[in-house]
């Protein structure tokens, strides 16, 4: 398949909107498809925290339709559940369809002049394969002994029979492994995509910084979704088969056993690159919109790609911090500190880029604009609490606390999110025809961001406090009984950071079908994608566009009355 | 031959360059896959320090080494049916043919090595070394069995005309995936045959 064909458009319902090869119509899949999960996540996430601060009380509303059995109360078991399948839902099968998949498969062809990706159909299979693992993970609830209780880092001993005994865990594995084969499918198609299908013109310094992040992305994912592939096989041999890849040997009866230690080896060394699979995306979509609405070119374009260069690379070989407290060797432990450390290096560079890019800018402060600013807000605070745990010696203090919990929310789960909530309201006009309500946008913003940080920063605060993660009722230890009034608060901004999220699901509807008709270029940038017609016609370019600029060229000097140009236009001389 | 081959209409050599980078990448991502499993390899035996561990019983080194020996012979009339098949000279369909049938016994040799290992008393729960054996032979065979249902469907092509020196980008994929495995047999063989 070359970049100048012009495959015919399918006829049939199936062929159309259900197994389409169509870029475009599998980007909306994904997106249907994260939205529901992330739905069905965040609700977890709602018992997780009514849970934490009414301890065995019943839950209202949901309760007595979903733990009918013990009368609404969620129970010790219910609650190891509900944490474990919250994690694994919203990283696998929220956060990663709608930033990597949805914006992945709508972004890349549009951005760089391609009428598709390179591989439509192993597209396709990438889609519905993250739907067969999709179910598998809901069907792994309705098991008996039900879902995995085992965390979503499935630390054995615990994810071996040893620790539990009902399919759930086995299922979760095979979830995970199906999930994982589907973001390599991706990956292997956007990289290609990327590398032989850039319109003339298009040399790798012209591509929108969407499209940076997006190839380090894939370029992670195939590197190391393989590594959580290969685990999770060792995990379900462990469970199927009787192998002890995981168990150590003085359980079982052999001549050596295996270790429990190596499989965190295996998960974290995917598991590490896994954070910045998510926030990558979200880096090169914020780099763009930071500069399109601030109507200046973004600052340092070849700095930003360099240091997004410098944080994949380093992504690789910092997985040790999170294994400070499992007797790494002294020195191995120092390099893993120094090496996350260097991290901050990058991370600054692009802190300063950004800033800089909407200094003095003429901001035009759309909802896409303040969720991007949102993401250098939220992952600023993440990033720098982020240094507390890259040190040993507060690690082990810190470690497994709430301490943690508000980091990484912060970090991967809030960054992302809202580079998800931006490229949403940005990309919505094209993808679906209709403007989304500004209004609707600018109140989800505002109710999401300071629930939010109230949310994970009492977390900061009740996990220095040394309140530990995944304990089922902190009230039960008296020495955690007097933080137990932080849960309160964390759990009231979270449910008010909850009931935000139905502003954007009502917005989201609402414009969906009956939005203002979208013109073709509403937000006047000039990047490949809002040059097309909207609706984006089947073949997207009529003719594949020749591009003569870069994505940032706003108010260029010699452009008189107009501020911004399209990258399939000259520059007057 | 020559003069139908020369009506069929040739692939677009950009169209070549796409799909040979794509195999490349996947073969890429899957030296991953397989890096870990070794990975696992190296570390559970950095955890003894008798290696393998006293007083268990060790797979056929005799039937290993067969195996070995077939699946490199099957390699090699793999690449040279690709070599022929690329300028159309005669022998393209014969050796793959061969490669595939040697790629065949290859299985049967390996499951003949398990059948083996399991009679005399080496089961998959036995321990460590017994896991990593069958662990990773299986993830390897499993593959080797993908490959060879390609390695089939190649040959049925070759025999219908639709591979040939017009259309050959599908046939030398399927070979560097099938020489990737190839590679991953002789890693493990080493290991744990042989060092």
């Amino acid at each position: 398949m070359s970049g100048d064909h012009i495959h015919a458009e399918p006829t049939s319902f199936w062929k159309k909107h259900v197994f389409s090869v169509d870029h475009k119509v599998i980007a909306k899949q994904f997106m249907w498809f994260g939205l529901l999960w992330l739905l069905i996540g965040g609700l977890m996430a709602m018992m997780i925290r009514w849970q934490l601060a009414n301890p065995g009380m019943p839950v209202p509303l949901l309760g007595n339709l979903l733990f009918s059995r013990t009368d609404g109360v969620i129970d010790p078991a219910t609650y190891n559940m509900l944490f474990t399948m919250h994690g694994t839902i919203m990283i696998f099968l929220g956060l990663t369809p709608i930033l990597i998949g949805a914006f992945g498969n709508w972004c890349i062809p549009l951005m760089i002049g391609a009428r598709d990706m390179i591989f439509p159909l192993l597209n396709m299979l990438s889609f519905w394969t993250v739907v067969l693992g999709g179910l598998v993970g809901l069907y792994s609830m309705f098991v008996p002994l039900g879902a995995t209780e085992a965390g979503w880092t499935g630390y054995p001993t615990l994810s071996t029979t040893v620790g539990t005994q009902g399919s759930g865990e086995t299922l979760w594995a095979l979830a995970v492994f199906l999930i994982g084969l589907s973001s390599i499918m991706g990956g292997i198609n956007y990289i290609t995509t990327i590398i032989r299908l850039r319109a003339p013109g298009m040399g790798w310094m012209d591509m929108p910084l969407t499209i940076w992040g997006m190839l380090f992305t894939a370029v992670l994912n195939v590197l190391f979704l393989p590594v959580i592939g290969s685990a999770m096989l060792l995990l379900i041999m462990d469970r199927v088969f009787g192998t002890t890849f995981f168990v150590p040997a003085s359980i079982m009866s052999g001549a050596s056993g295996g270790d429990p230690i190596l499989y965190q080896h295996l998960f974290w060394i995917f598991g590490h690159p896994e954070v910045y699979i998510l926030i990558l995306p979200a880096w090169g979509l914020v780099s763009d919109l930071l500069s399109f609405f601030a109507r200046k070119p973004a600052f340092g374009y070849k700095v930003t790609v360099g240091a997004m260069f410098a944080v994949t690379l380093l992504s690789a070989v910092v997985y040790g911090h999170h294994m400070f407290t499992t007797g790494l060797s002294a020195m191995l432990g120092e390099s893993f500190m120094l090496l996350t450390m260097i991290i901050s290096v990058p991370g600054e560079i692009l802190f300063f880029n950004w800033l800089h890019t909407i200094w003095r800018g003429s901001l035009r402060l759309t909802s896409a604009m303040l969720f991007s600013m949102g993401v250098i807000f939220v992952f600023g605070l993440g990033g720098l609490t982020g240094l507390y745990l890259a040190t040993i010696s507060t690690d082990i203090f810190l470690h497994d606390t709430y301490f943690v919990v508000g980091h990484f929310h912060l970090t991967m789960a809030a960054s992302s999110l809202f580079g998800a909530f931006a490229a949403i309201y940005f990309f919505f006009p094209k993808m679906f025809g209709r403007m989304m309500s500004e209004r609707l946008g600018k109140i989800h913003f505002w109710t999401t961001i300071i629930p939010l940080t109230v949310v994970f920063c009492t977390m900061f605060i009740s996990g220095y406090g040394g309140m530990p993660r995944r304990y089922y009722d902190h009230t039960s230890a008296s020495y955690l009984a007097p933080l137990q009034h932080l849960n309160v608060i964390t759990t009231t901004a979270a449910f008010i950071l909850g009931a935000a999220q139905l502003i954007f699901a009502w917005n989201f509807v609402r414009s969906r079908w009956w939005g203002a008709k979208a013109p073709d270029n509403p937000w006047e940038v000039g990047t490949l994608d809002w040059t097309t017609p909207t609706p984006v016609p089947h073949y997207n370019f009529k003719e594949i566009p020749v591009v003569h600029t870069g994505p940032h060229e706003f108010s260029h000097p010699k452009l008189g009355d107009r501020d911004w140009i399209s990258q399939t236009d000259k520059l007057p001389a | 031959m020559a003069t139908l081959t020369a009506e069929l209409p040739r692939e677009d050599p950009k169209a070549r360059v796409n799909s040979t980078l794509g195999m490349i990448f996947f073969i890429g991502s899957w030296s991953m896959a397989f890096g870990t499993l070794y990975l696992s390899f190296l570390i559970l035996r950095d955890r003894v320090d008798i290696w393998p561990p006293e007083g268990i019983v060790l797979p056929n080194f005799a039937l290993a080494t067969a195996g070995t020996v077939v699946l490199l012979a099957s390699s090699a009339a793999i690449h040279a049916a690709v070599r022929r098949g690329r300028t159309g000279a005669p022998g393209f369909a014969s050796l793959w043919c061969a490669g595939l049938l040697l790629g065949l016994a290859f299985g049967v040799a390996q499951t003949w090595l398990w059948y083996d290992l399991l009679a005399a008393g080496g089961a998959p729960q036995s321990g460590g070394y017994q896991s990593l054996f069958f662990g990773l032979t299986w993830v390897h065979a499993a593959h080797v069995a993908l490959a060879l249902i390609a390695l089939m469907w190649i040959q049925y092509g070759i025999r219908t005309g639709r591979y040939g020196p017009h259309r050959i980008s599908t046939v030398q994929n399927t070979a560097m995936f099938w020489h990737f495995m190839d590679v991953v047999w002789v890693v493990l063989y080493l290991s744990f045959f042989v060092f």
